[in-house]
């Protein structure tokens, strides 16, 4: 019972710290907010500005409405944004508090990243219930078997782009310079996790490219599965690869940081 | 007495990019770059007692809080072997976590944005303190340090000094056995060192804790270390009690007079190394270094061939005497 309590206390610390500096949480809810809001804008005009009611890419407007705003509330939950200085905390030896402590540093920032998300989800039902009245996608609840299997992959890809948090937060060990790399990578993931369109709108080849990479992994396959255009053969193996995925890029996490914590400095602690 | 820390040939070694100078220098790093490797603790063995309190000794990057950092479980040794309460500290097991304390004066634990007592909160549940442990420790802790009125303020409003102390509660409440202090007075006036210092001889009574601290105050060393270590370039040059390097490296004393009318320094150089003389305002004072086997017979020469009003024989301050330590191991490994 008193392990689990470490954790309780842990994560009303971090919301507490979370929300200390209100207009950096005001600011930064305002700049997710505009995200979605541009995107669907932005699809809409294209619609819009086309021969009435023609399909762009295979996609019907309300089709393409109701992908954009599924994939904005996805990664809202899904991508890291509380260890995201990671590498730096490593870098300038931060995490040895952590360290010190009869606590699992990867538990520690488990939950600094839960407490980020519940903040992040109190905010964002107010955030979309306002995109949904001015956009008013057409959303349709898939069935209980498909709703079940979305939320587990949707638990899969908070925990897979946990997993690529910790790996790009181990680079603090051996370099400070981990601004280039985790900017590439966003830059990226922005693109490959379906987050500006539909991947499959891509010609076959590029397709093939992101479908080798965790990428479409991390909300595009999410947000297909909700629309239910995946085939029964589609959902199986996306379920492995995904569980692949976790368990790949979890070992290598878990590798790289103990070689990491033999290669730790702690410097300036 | 059984030992409580033991270390064992210790060494780490780092390896450090060096950078040529200028913007050619920033240039060239980008296709090549030099390392060379840094001896930050190079064999080094020392065993201390339960209850002991050992001050760390040493110039800037001598090894120290690395050393420290080892003892802690944050380093990876390069080689060698260290055991603490019967614990290798780089398994990191909680069992020994929970019984040791790092406490760095320059860096610190608590949340800067939250009031300390947050922190306390959230240390209670990560050490698994029983609620009656932490409510009686917490409220002693609270009242010796005098700070009822700070724990509810927010971290980063409170002064150095403040935050030491909620540092040292923050770090104390599981009652460690093992006290690792990294410059505990760094950048606090004399008055709080002088709090702090009580405070850790009493928390060392009390708990019977085995401490190390490294301090660049020698009051801190002289007023709570029976026992030194003296540390140079990542060697230890010197363990013993501290009036063992008085003894071995303090060649001289220092005489304190003051006479009842001007003695020309002519005639003071004659008994030893004249350090100061003064006549002014009426008052003759001088401060003469003398051997100190030769010291008192010295002395009762002064007090026979002139008017002295007052005299003293002290050691010299320990800092002289630590520089004198370094300046003999520089010139041992000028020689080398």
């Amino acid at each position: 019972m008193l392990n689990l309590i470490k954790y309780v206390v842990l994560l009303k610390m971090c919301w507490q710290d979370g929300l200390v500096y209100r207009m950096s949480v005001f600011m930064w809810r305002v700049r997710r907010f505009l995200a979605a809001l541009m995107s669907l804008t932005i699809w809409v005009t294209i619609y819009q500005s086309s021969s009435s009611g023609a399909a762009h890419f295979g996609y019907a407007q309300a089709d393409m409405i109701s992908y954009i705003f599924l994939i904005s509330i996805l990664q809202n939950l899904v991508m890291a944004t509380a260890i995201q200085g990671l590498a730096q905390d490593v870098y300038t030896g931060a995490i040895s508090n952590q360290l010190l402590k009869p606590i699992s540093l990867t538990a520690y920032l488990a939950m600094q990243e839960l407490a980020d998300k519940l903040k992040n989800i109190s905010a964002m039902v107010f955030e979309f219930i306002a995109l949904f009245l001015l956009f008013k996608p057409e959303l349709l609840v898939p069935s209980s078997s498909t709703l079940v299997i979305f939320v587990l992959w949707a638990l899969g890809a908070v925990i897979l782009n946990f997993c690529i948090s910790l790996l790009f937060g181990s680079l603090g060990f051996w370099s400070p310079e981990t601004w280039g790399p985790r900017f590439l990578f966003y830059t990226l993931m922005q693109f490959a996790a379906g987050q500006l369109f539909p991947l499959d709108v891509l010609p076959q080849l590029f397709q093939k490219v992101m479908y080798a990479t965790p990428l479409p992994y991390l909300s595009f396959v999410q947000t297909q599965l909700f629309l239910e255009k995946l085939s029964p053969d589609e959902v199986v193996r996306h379920s492995y690869t995904l569980l692949f995925w976790i368990g790949i890029l979890g070992l290598a996490a878990r590798t790289i940081w103990k070689k990491g914590l033999r290669d730790y400095d702690a410097a300036g602690r | 007495m059984s030992s409580t820390i033991s270390v064992t040939n210790l060494k780490k070694h780092f390896k450090v990019y060096k950078k040529q100078p200028g913007l050619w220098g920033s240039i060239q790093s980008l296709w090549h770059r030099e390392y060379e490797t840094v001896k930050a603790v190079d064999d080094i063995s020392f065993e201390i007692a339960e209850g002991e309190i050992v001050g760390f000794i040493g110039m800037n990057g001598a090894g120290k809080t690395t050393t420290l950092k080892m003892l802690s479980g944050l380093l990876f040794p390069t080689s060698g072997e260290t055991e603490v309460l019967g614990y290798n500290p780089w398994e990191r097991k909680p069992v020994f976590q929970k019984q040791f304390s790092l406490v760095m004066g320059q860096k610190n634990q608590l949340w800067w944005d939250l009031p300390a007592v947050e922190t306390f909160y959230l240390n209670k549940a990560i050490y698994e303190i029983p609620d009656a442990q932490f409510e009686k420790t917490l409220s002693k802790l609270v009242k010796l340090l005098d700070v009822e009125d700070i724990i509810q303020i927010q971290v980063r409003k409170l002064s150095l000094g403040q935050r030491m102390k909620c540092e040292l509660i923050a770090a104390l409440l599981h009652n460690p056995k093992v006290l690792f202090l990294d410059e505990p007075t760094i950048g606090l006036d004399v008055v709080m060192q002088k709090t702090l210092r009580d405070f850790i001889k009493a928390y060392n009574k009390e708990f019977g804790a085995t401490i190390i601290l490294t301090s660049h105050y020698m009051d801190d060393v002289k007023e709570l270390c029976e026992r030194a270590i003296v540390i140079d370039h990542g060697k230890k040059v010197f363990d013993g009690k501290l009036q063992d390097i008085i003894d071995t490296y303090a060649r001289n004393k220092i005489l304190s007079l003051t006479f009842s009318k001007p003695i020309s320094k002519k005639e003071l150089t004659e008994f030893g190394t004249l350090k100061e003389h003064s006549d002014a305002n009426l008052l003759y004072t001088a401060t003469l270094l003398v051997p100190r086997k030769k010291a008192t017979a010295v002395a009762s020469k002064l007090l026979a061939k002139f008017p002295v009003v007052d005299v003293t024989i002290e050691e010299p301050p320990i800092e002289a005497i630590i520089r004198e330590v370094f300046s003999k191991q520089q010139q041992k490994s000028a020689k080398k």
